[in-house]
């Protein structure tokens, strides 16, 4: 066995002072903290400070507490907009993941041509809200797009209006999100069906299951992660969504069509209204943190367990 | 070529101790071997030799010189290790020299150093290849190459052969020993493949929970191990053990043995067991202690015949293990494969104690020392 | 997956659905061409042809006339040089802000997953939040800071900003593609006497073109297609694209010109289509990067 005799003074001195290549990593990760800290945290407080305040055009900091609160929810427009958000949410995310889930299954049956209909399944994905928005405004304009089409082709009573109708314009919404996002949800639940273990689903039919039933019961249930993770993308493009409301209503009619996200840019920068402008941005980030904290803490904590 | 010397080396994260003061001492030319179970702290010690991590407390010296806390690359050290990390955009020759061009050692005599290296280990038709072109084998020796290329003071081996597969991974030992006897370099080498150990070392050192329990030549730590640890650990398959009660018979002490019939084992050391008679100890017997019936060895003074029975039979070809129930422990015996049994059968066994070692039943500390 | 259609001989019944199969396929197909198909049929005819024609009316003849408008002569808000001037403020914002940030995210990567020291984890966790709050809490911090660098309402200003905020995603690329080196090529590398930059350079950028390309595509097509901060942030001079098409769409002299706004929506579109079409492989890549694992 050792001896372990005491070792008086042997400890050798640890050199005092700069080592660059200890710090290297440190260092060159600098810029990055500091953009982190100052513009994510550091804005994210000053929005916060900004949305307990009384600032009008320009901000001040004479605090009011939750009045700018009080009135965001006692405002008409904050109100229609968090229930355009609500109905506009809802039905995008449930429709994408239905057309995706569906899609991809249909897509998964070896067909032919599978690289040519997923590319035009995607490429709404590659282009601007903007553009889409334009688009659909075009489509869905009641006096030369879809309902012209469809009475000229002698449908004569056909009526399609929701654009310039206040009750259903937010469905116009829906309509050009899906078409832009459901091909996304789509590659994701392929991507996830080529995933699955191939033996698996030979298990599955040796024990009997036909197609559908090994769909239902066997692989639909293991690509659950990929499900979330397109739920909290999907959930996030919703409550981001800015540019589409711009192209495609702007709005209107009157503010029929709002979004929080519009709300709060109309507020802060034409309206002058800071400081409700910056409660409306806290009460967004608040229903984005809710959906995403779980979900990271859920993902890394299963990285980690991996390990 | 130089020394090591490993000083009461301690590491923590935190409150956890990885490793609790390590003293080891390696000449010039000698082949050392941490081994141990996972987590035994033997990869850690690996990564601070090399100063990959920084140790908590203690010294390094490499050469009589203290490096401590010198930077990796100023302790002229080379590391072979598991996953074989070669550079993957970089050729098998490019490989070899990067250590030598990052020392700024000029063209000429990196191309000499590529060419010899290459011839040494057989490679040369491999220098223009990327490492994902080369088989598992092939990749281990670009990997031994690029650690000759700078003639380092100190080879460190990191489980080097474990990604092989059982064939290559022999015939691969064999290269190592044969290349460390030609060069006589300085290795440490870490493994928890215990036969790695005994075929390789020079000198073993058998890691577990950041200690030490045994520095020493194969030959002694499987002879005469340190304590129940490293009994079970080096040795395929593992010692014996037995446990026993000591009874004394004749004012000598003896080992209590129940197998078909009740008897009791001389061991060569009585003395140190008087202490201990009318207790229950753990008598270590490796399994080639235990065979058929040997003519030469009758009447031998340690050695004694008993009927077994037979629970189950496992041939390998030279040998064939029997095993069977003795004091309520599994015990395995290794008999010539001519000599019958099968499960079932009471058969006699010759118990060959002259090697034996006896452990405290509790605290698995070694007796007979 | 490939294993799924058993193979037993084909019934009718199975036909049947098997062309029903195609027959879907191939409708939503056509619900997801249809407004590009439209977009292009419109910006090809003349004003006369878009007033009494329908959506899938074809022109008479092609015409560009519209695309020409578009690009050079539409008025965007109160000017009217079309939308050319911002489509090249599009590319100087775009050119510079990829670069930047897909270096920094290569650099961020690299030290968060080969050279991990305490804290690190944690930072990227922090980093990684940042690449999903809503802009909106930022912006008018954001406007202020602007300002007092001096680079409100310029390219430049919407340069740091897209790096500002790319940079959480680039990051989160490039780390999660060097996860998968292995560690001990580092330490290969350290012994060998290669310092930081060295196998950052030597060993670990050779490695990391398609990770490169996906980041590169990835941030492309966002900075083009951003509307958010190109509103909030630019001036009349430094509108990127995106702001100036939908100025056109939304200009109100002169009656609505449908075919002029559809040549400049497909113009606006194009440069990200173009991406899409070639490396389309890569933007799939991006896009699932991060959402799915493995």
């Amino acid at each position: 066995m050792n001896t372990n005799t005491p070792h008086s003074g042997s400890k050798s001195a640890r050199p005092s002072g700069f080592s660059l290549t200890d710090w290297m990593p440190k260092i060159v990760l600098a810029p990055t903290m500091v953009i982190a800290i100052v513009c994510i945290y550091g804005y994210m407080i000053w929005t916060a400070v900004l949305s307990f305040t009384n600032s009008r055009m320009l901000p001040s900091y004479k605090f009011v507490g939750w009045e700018q609160y009080e009135r965001l929810f006692n405002n008409d427009r904050w109100m229609v907009a968090l229930t355009n958000l609500g109905i506009f949410g809802s039905l995008f995310i449930l429709i994408c993941l239905f057309l995706g889930v569906m899609l991809a299954i249909f897509l998964d049956q070896k067909i032919r041509a599978e690289g040519v209909i997923r590319t035009i399944y995607l490429y709404p994905m590659a282009i601007s809200f903007i553009v889409t928005g334009t688009a659909w405004k075009w489509l869905l304009n009641p006096t030369n797009g879809i309902q012209k089409l469809m009475i000229d082709m002698g449908f004569v009573n056909f009526k399609f209006d929701w654009l310039i109708n206040p009750h259903m314009v937010v469905y116009c919404l829906v309509i050009a999100a899906v078409w832009q996002a459901s091909g996304f949800v789509m590659a994701l639940f392929l991507a996830g069906l080529r995933g699955v273990d191939g033996d698996l689903i030979k298990a599955a039919h040796l024990d009997g299951a036909s197609t559908f039933t090994t769909y239902r019961r066997i692989i639909l249930p293991s690509l659950k992660p990929v499900f979330f993770s397109a739920l909290v993308i999907l959930a996030h493009i919703a409550i981001k969504s800015f540019d589409l409301v711009q192209a495609l209503t702007n709005g209107g009619p009157g503010y029929a069509s709002d979004l929080p996200a519009n709300f709060m840019y109309t507020y802060t920068f034409s309206r002058s209204q800071i400081g409700m402008g910056s409660a409306s941005a806290m009460v967004m980030l608040g229903c984005i943190l809710a959906i995403l904290v779980p979900y990271l803490y859920s993902e890394l904590r299963g990285e980690r367990s991996e390990k | 070529m130089a020394n090591l010397t490993i000083d009461n080396v301690k590491k923590s994260y935190g409150k956890t101790e990885i490793l609790k003061g390590i003293n080891i001492a390696i000449e010039a030319g000698e082949f050392l071997i941490l081994v141990g179970p996972s987590g035994c702290g033997k990869s850690t010690l690996m990564n601070s030799i090399a100063g990959l991590e920084d140790v908590t407390e203690g010294r390094i010296l490499i050469a009589d010189k203290d490096v401590t806390y010198t930077s990796p690359k100023d302790r002229d050290i080379a590391m072979v290790f598991q996953s074989y990390a070669l550079y993957p955009n970089m050729t098998v020759a490019q490989n070899i020299s990067f250590g030598l061009e990052m020392r700024k050692v000029p063209k000429e005599e990196r191309d000499v150093e590529i060419q010899r290296v290459a011839e040494l280990l057989q490679i040369s038709h491999l220098l223009d290849r990327k490492p994902a072109q080369l088989s598992g084998g092939q990749r281990q020796r670009v990997a031994m190459g690029r650690a000759l290329a700078r003639r380092p003071q100190l080879y460190l081996f990191d489980e080097p052969l474990s990604n092989l597969d059982a064939k290559l991974r022999v015939e691969m030992r064999t290269e190592i020993k044969k290349l460390h006897k030609k060069l006589g370099t300085t290795i440490v080498y870490v493994t928890h493949d215990q036969i790695e150990a005994m075929t390789l070392a020079d000198r073993i050192a058998v890691m577990k929970d950041g200690e030490v329990q045994q520095l020493g030549t194969p030959q002694e730590i499987y002879d005469n191990p340190a304590n129940l640890f490293v009994a079970g650990f080096m040795g395929s398959p593992a010692m014996n053990f037995i446990p026993s009660k000591i009874v004394e018979q004749n004012g000598v002490p003896m080992l209590e043995l129940n197998a078909s019939e009740t008897t009791a084992l001389p061991f060569p050391n009585p003395d140190s067991l008087k202490a201990y008679v009318g207790e229950t100890v753990l008598l270590g017997l490796r399994p080639e202690m235990i065979t058929e019936p040997q003519p030469h060895k009758e009447g031998q003074a340690f050695v004694v015949t008993t009927g077994v029975e037979v629970e189950v039979t496992e041939p390998m070809g030279a040998d064939t293990m029997i095993l069977t129930r003795i004091n309520d422990a599994e015990i395995n015996c290794r008999s010539n494969p001519a000599y019958p049994a099968k499960p079932g059968d009471v058969i006699n066994m010759m118990f060959d104690t002259s090697k034996a070692v006896v452990f405290d039943a509790k605290s698995g500390r070694r007796l007979d020392v | 997956m490939k294993n799924n259609v058993v193979g037993r001989k084909t019934s009718g019944v199975d036909k049947a659905l098997r062309i029903a199969l195609y027959a879907t396929l191939i409708l939503v197909a056509g619900f997801y061409l249809m407004p590009l198909v439209v977009m292009l049929i419109t910006s090809m005819k003349d004003a006369e042809e878009v007033r009494n024609g329908t959506l899938l009316s074809l022109p008479s003849y092609i015409h560009f006339d519209s695309w020409e408008k578009a690009w050079s002569s539409a008025c965007t808000g109160s000017s009217c040089h079309g939308i050319s001037p911002y489509f090249m403020n599009s590319f100087k914002i775009v050119i510079p802000a990829v670069a930047i940030s897909t270096i920094l995210g290569a650099i961020n990567g690299y030290v968060i997953s080969l050279w991990r020291f305490r804290g690190s984890n944690l930072f990227f966790a922090a980093l990684l939040l940042g690449c999903f709050i809503p802009f909106q809490v930022v912006l008018l911090p954001m406007a202020r800071t602007l300002g007092w660098l001096g680079i409100a309402s310029s390219t430049t200003g919407l340069v740091f900003v897209h790096v500002v905020y790319g940079v959480a995603f680039t990051t989160l690329f490039f780390r999660n593609f060097y996860q998968s080196i292995p560690g001990e090529l580092i330490k290969a590398a350290r012994l060998d006497g290669a310092g930081f930059f060295t196998i950052f350079y030597r060993i670990i950028l050779p490695v990391s073109t398609p990770i490169i390309v996906v980041t590169v595509i990835w941030q492309f097509t966002q900075i083009w297609n951003d509307f958010l901060f190109g509103v909030a942030f630019s001036g009349f001079e430094s509108q990127p694209v995106t702001v100036a098409l939908n100025n056109l769409v939304n200009t109100s002299f002169g009656g609505k010109e449908y075919n002029v706004d559809m040549a400049a929506a497909v113009i606006a579109a194009l440069p990200t289509l173009i991406v899409y079409v070639f490396a389309g492989k890569y933007f799939v890549r991006g896009l699932t990067a991060g959402a799915v694992k493995g």
